[in-house]
Order: C-alpha cells, then sequence, then structure tokens
C-alpha cells in the first residue's frame, strides 16, 4: 500500500518532468561498412576480403554522458551500465530523460568497471544471465562479435571475438569520446550514434579471421579488438 | 466533502503504519561467523552479505536442490558431499548431467571466507560467482541461469524463503549467488584433532607426533597451517595428462611461467576426501608419497623446493600418514546444521 502512495506521489512528479518535457533520444545504429547490419543472412567482406556473416552483436556501453550547453553541463544516463544487443531493438533506443541543447561532446565505455568484475554478482545488465560473463575466469564480456566465415579454420566455421578483461595489463575497457559540432539552437530531439562492425578487423591492428578466428579470453589478441573497435563509433545526425 | 478527506488522510496513515510493521517483521535474524582461535581475519567481504539465519537456510536448499541442474538430478551436494568434507567421495572426476564428467576433482568445501581464489587454478575471484560456472557447465548442471531462476521464482516456497532472507520478493542470479555463499561461508572446519591438541585439550600419540615434526619440515611452506594450504599455485612436477591437456593456473594468467601450477589444497579432512590431486590421479595417500619421494618429474615450472623430489622413507611416511589422520574433522562431517534440509526433495518435480 506504502508503495502504492508512493507510485501515485511519482507518476506525478513523472508527469511533470519528463512527459511536460520534451525528451532527448540517443539511437544506436549498426552498420557493416555502408550497409546496415542484418544477422544471420546477408554476407559482408572485411578489408581483408574475408566473406563472413554476423550471429551476434553486443557490448556494454558504460557511464554515458552527454555534454550540453556548450560544454558547460553534463547528463549522465541513469544506467551505469547497459547493454546493448543487436537483436534486442529495445536497447538501441536509450531515452535521455532531459532536454539538452547545444551538444558539443558524447563520452561513454566500452567495458566494465574493475570493481564490478571483483566484488561477486551484478543485478540488471549485469546480470550474468545476460551471457557477458566467463565463469570459468571470472569476468564480464565487453563487447561480441560472432558470425561465420568462410576464411574461419574453426568448427562448422565460425568465428567468434569475446573481448573483455580487467586486470591491469589485460585491461580492455575503452574509453570512447565523440565530438560533436551541432548548431542546432533547439532542443534537440535525436542523436544517432553508428557502429561499423568493419573496424573490428582493421585501423590499429590488423585482425584476419583466418589467422584469428577465435578470441575467448583476456589478453593480447583482446586487446588489438578493442584498440580497433574503440574507433567504430561514429555521431551520424543531431536533429 | 470534508469527512471523506479525513478519512482518507486517516487511512493513509494506517497503512503506512501497517508498512511499517511489515518491513520491521522481515528483518532477518543476524548469524554470527565465528573466527576460530588463532585463526586470522577472513578475506570475504560480509559487509556486502551480511550472514544471517534466513539467508543460510536458502543457501543450504538452494545447495541440496537438484533442481538447479537441467533434468534435476544433480544438485552442488551430488559432487560436494558432507561426508566427504564436501569433496565427491572416491570420484577422480565428477558425474555430471547427461553421463558426463568433469575433468578436474571436486576439491572439498571448508574454510571459504579466508579464500581469496577459487577453483584449482585460480580462475574464479569471488565466492557469490562461484555457482554459476557448476550450473551453466555442460558437464556438470548444464543448465541455464535463465532457467534455473524461473524454476527457483515459480516454487512458493523459495518465494518466501528469499523474502525472508532479503526483504522483498526480488529472486535473482545475485541474492542465489549471495545465499549460496551464505550457506558455504558457514562450512568452518577447526575441530580435528590437530585442532583440539593446539587448543590444548588433547595430545597426540608418538607417531602423530613424530609425523607432525616430520610435517613442519618437509610440508608447511606450501600446505601451511592453520588452512594447510597458503592458497598459493604451484607445480609438483605432475606430468600433464595428454587426455586432459589442462595447463593449470596458465590457462587464467597466459603466463608460461604458470604452466602446470595449481592452487595448494588444504589437507583438512584429507583422509576422506581421496581420490587426490587436481585430477584426481592418486587414489591413495600412499600414491602421493610414491609422487613426492619417487615418479615426480620436475620441469622448469617444477617448485624449487621439490626439484630434487623429496626424500621420505617408509618409516616417515607412516608418521606422516598418522598424523594427517588428526586432520580428520568428524564433528565437521555430522554437523546437523549442514545436513539436507528434510524438505528437499523437490515437491514438484521435473517441470520443465
Ligand atoms: C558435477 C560436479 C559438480 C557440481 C554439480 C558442483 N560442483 Fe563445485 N566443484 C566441482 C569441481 C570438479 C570443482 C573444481 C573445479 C576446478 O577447479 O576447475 C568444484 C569447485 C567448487 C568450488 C571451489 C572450491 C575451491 O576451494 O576452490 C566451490 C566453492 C564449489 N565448487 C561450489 C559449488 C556449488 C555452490 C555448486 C552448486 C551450485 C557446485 N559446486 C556444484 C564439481 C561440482
Ligand atoms: C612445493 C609445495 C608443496 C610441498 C612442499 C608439499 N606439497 Fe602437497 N601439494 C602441493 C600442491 C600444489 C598440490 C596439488 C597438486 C595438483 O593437484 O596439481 C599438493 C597436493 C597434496 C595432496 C593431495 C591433496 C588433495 O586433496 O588433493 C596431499 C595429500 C599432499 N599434497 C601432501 C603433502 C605432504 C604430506 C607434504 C610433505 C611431505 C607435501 N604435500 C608437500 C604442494 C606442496
Amino acid at each position: 500500500m506504502r508503495k502504492f502512495i508512493i507510485l501515485i506521489f511519482f507518476s506525478q512528479c513523472i508527469y511533470n518532468t519528463v512527459i511536460a518535457q520534451q525528451n532527448t533520444v540517443l539511437k544506436l545504429v549498426h552498420k557493416v561498412g555502408n550497409q546496415p547490419l542484418t544477422l544471420y543472412t546477408e554476407v559482408y567482406k572485411n578489408q581483408w576480403n574475408e566473406p563472413f556473416t554476423v550471429n551476434k552483436f553486443s557490448y556494454y556501453m558504460a557511464h554515458l554522458q552527454i555534454v550540453y550547453d556548450n560544454g558547460k553541463k553534463t547528463y549522465t544516463y541513469h544506467k551505469p551500465y547497459h547493454l546493448v544487443v543487436e537483436n534486442d531493438s529495445t536497447t538501441k533506443t536509450l531515452m535521455l530523460q532531459k532536454e539538452l541543447k547545444n551538444i558539443t561532446a558524447i563520452k561513454f565505455l566500452i567495458g566494465v568497471d574493475s570493481v564490478q568484475n571483483t566484488s561477486g554478482v551484478q543485478t540488471d545488465d549485469l546480470d550474468p544471465m545476460k551471457g557477458m560473463f566467463w565463469t570459468w575466469n571470472t569476468g564480464y564480456i565487453y563487447a561480441k562479435l560472432e558470425g561465420q566465415s568462410d576464411s574461419s579454420k574453426a568448427p562448422a566455421h565460425y568465428f567468434s571475438y569475446h573481448i573483455g578483461g580487467y586486470k591491469y595489463v589485460e585491461n580492455a575497457a575503452r574509453k570512447i569520446e565523440l565530438a560533436v559540432s551541432s548548431n542546432a539552437q533547439n532542443a534537440i530531439e535525436e542523436i544517432i550514434i553508428e557502429a561499423d562492425i568493419l573496424k573490428w578487423f582493421y585501423g590499429t591492428n590488423e585482425i584476419k579471421i583466418i589467422q584469428e578466428p577465435i578470441c575467448h579470453q583476456p589478453g593480447k589478441l583482446a586487446l588489438a579488438i578493442a584498440d580497433n573497435y574503440k574507433n567504430m563509433f561514429q555521431v551520424t545526425a543531431i536533429k | 466533502m470534508k469527512i471523506y478527506k479525513v478519512i482518507f488522510s486517516l487511512l493513509c496513515i494506517v497503512f503506512v503504519g501497517i508498512s511499517f510493521i511489515n518491513i520491521k517483521k522481515h528483518k532477518p535474524t543476524p548469524l554470527k561467523f565465528i573466527v576460530p582461535k588463532g585463526w586470522p581475519k577472513p578475506l570475504y567481504n560480509f559487509k556486502q552479505n551480511p550472514l544471517t539465519i534466513e539467508g543460510f537456510e536458502l543457501g543450504k536448499k538452494l545447495f541440496y536442490d537438484e533442481r538447479l541442474s537441467k533434468d534435476s538430478t544433480i544438485s552442488c551436494a551430488s559432487c560436494h558431499q558432507q561426508f566427504s568434507a564436501f569433496a565427491n567421495y572416491d570420484h577422480n572426476f565428477s558425474h555430471g548431467y547427461n553421463n558426463s564428467f568433469t575433468t578436474r576433482n571436486s576439491p572439498a568445501l571448508q574454510n571459504l571466507a579466508w579464500q581469496k581464489e577459487f577453483m584449482w587454478d585460480g580462475g574464479v575471484n569471488h565466492l557469490d560467482v562461484q555457482p554459476i560456472s557448476p550450473i551453466t557447465a555442460k558437464n556438470e548442471m548444464a543448465e541455464t541461469l535463465e532457467n534455473v531462476i524461473k524454476k527457483i521464482k515459480r516454487d512458493t516456497a523459495y518465494q518466501r524463503m528469499f523474502k525472508a532472507a532479503f526483504g522483498d520478493e526480488t529472486i535473482n542470479t545475485q541474492r542465489m549467488g549471495k545465499a549460496l555463499s551464505q550457506f558455504m561461508l558457514m562450512l568452518v572446519s577447526s575441530n580435528s584433532k590437530y585442532d583440539k591438541v593446539m587448543r590444548g585439550e588433547d595430545t597426540f600419540n608418538l607417531p602423530e607426533k613424530l609425523g607432525y615434526q616430520i610435517f613442519q619440515q618437509k610440508c608447511v611452506s606450501c600446505h601451511t597451517e592453520p588452512f594447510f594450504t597458503d592458497f598459493s599455485f604451484r607445480n609438483i612436477g605432475m606430468p600433464l595428462d595428454a587426455t586432459l591437456n589442462d595447463i593449470g593456473r596458465m590457462r587464467i594468467t597466459n603466463n608460461n611461467t604458470d604452466s602446470l601450477k595449481f592452487k595448494v589444497p588444504s589437507l583438512r579432512n584429507v583422509n576422506i576426501t581421496f581420490p587426490y590431486g587436481h585430477d584426481g590421479r592418486f587414489f591413495a595417500l600412499s600414491n602421493l608419497f610414491e609422487h613426492y619421494r619417487k615418479n615426480m618429474q620436475p620441469i622448469a615450472t617444477t617448485d624449487v623446493l621439490l626439484k630434487n623430489k623429496m626424500p621420505l622413507s617408509n618409516f616417515q611416511i607412516g608418521q606422516l600418514t598418522a598424523f594427517l589422520y588428526t586432520l580428520t574433522d568428524s564433528s565437521f562431517i555430522t554437523n546437523k546444521m549442514f545436513a539436507a534440509p528434510a524438505y528437499t526433495k523437490p515437491i514438484i518435480l521435473h517441470q520443465h
């Protein structure tokens, strides 16, 4: 009953602050080069001319912050850890519960802080139930890309990149900061960030499926891939 | 009109009052964790998971519940049996889901509050996350966390117990882990004959006393008192079993110098936890002694203490064995507090 009263109270507050005001929405769009990402069926090619399909694509977007009011203010997204999953569209639209103007930067972490990796079972998006967790070598998988490729020598031509690692020399968490230039004076309704899967294979390091079809643990290869994909994001529209 | 307002306000006050009373009633009863005299402070962070009777009972129910496995045939207790100090008695490998086998020997579960890293290779860094590994492993319980939580949520007994232990009905992986930890943390073995001798309540007979002296010279640098392990990872010259290809600690650290290193096991209750070694290749203590003095194959990563093997006479082996027998804690393995709860057999079996 107490909960009920509180609920009424809060719904009033929410109405006042949220409904009456315009929210900014952040949308994540996943691509492979110029093509939109379609799971399972679409065959893409990476820079090394290796054909591949994508069965799974997910990552932790953590500590999302938006610098607005020409750098004067910072908005912090209410969920410290947000799991983005390609085939769950609800995870790709983030309601920012605030009206933002004059955005200059978007910052986030692809990863999970080491405290959460070492202090037992976490909840919500960090629940190990989400499958982004190594059980035999405790720690979160920060980003996952799985699929099949004729170039892969692994069983069933699978390639599978599970990137993570929190220990000092193996820390694969990557800070992302995207500069934004928008002259929109009005409140922004929509921000679109694109993530390009092709970036996993090149950039800082050359990753070829034929050589490295599998990465399932923290270490050198995981770090090399993380250094590539940290450049996969791009702000493509601010409306 | 006014009268309605008054009635409404009064009702509100009454409801708020009732909800407070409810909250009071749900407070679980604290359970004291007793650190045996002379032992160091436990490493487990009890502040994040305060022990309570309700939490412990819930953990025990989970520990003995076969529904945590895919076909409801295997519980934690299938591989961790109380009469074997929660190791798997007489099994080198344990039986998992659908006639599969584990690839390592199931260790005794005792004094876990002092342990920092779990598993033979130390790959698990917190006791609360440990259960996720057997639950989801194909050759152990082969279940998904989603299904386990779903099954638990459907059971009204669990609904009651989670509320009693944690204050509300939320059932999730975190609470399951915490409850299982509460049960496992209480598994303290500190009442063997050895402990009684140390406390001045008993005395060693002659072979035990001589065995203890030899143990001091040859074993304590790794099997350190009071836990009979220093929790380090070491290679004792057990050659790689090519069918298992288990490189031990190196799998976790990716470091060549950790090849074939495994966690030093505690020797508490060692007499009842056979077979021995990370892959259970030693069926009796005598196999181990033969290993230490003769069969060992030292390689680059073998511990410096064992570079030249370990000379042991038959006489010394007899005395060491007598001493190791004093580490059996019969009050631990018969303690009713840790035994299967009477109502454990699932009321709704095979509901998947
Ligand atoms: C099929 C057999 C099996 C089942 C079922 C099983 N375990 Fe284990 N357990 C093992 C084996 C084998 C190991 C050692 C694994 C390793 O080192 O890789 C182990 C290790 C452990 C450890 C680490 C001990 C240490 O000293 O490092 C804990 C704690 C544990 N199990 C608790 C549990 C709990 C809780 C459950 C139920 C959710 C459970 N086990 C179910 C076989 C099993
Ligand atoms: C250099 C460190 C070291 C020394 C010294 C040492 N041990 Fe061990 N012991 C280990 C390690 C490590 C293991 C586990 C090896 C494995 O399974 O890979 C082990 C395993 C054992 C086991 C098997 C326990 C089980 O539950 O599987 C027994 C029993 C044992 N040691 C007894 C002794 C005795 C008795 C001595 C002295 C004579 C001794 N050890 C000296 C490191 C040592």
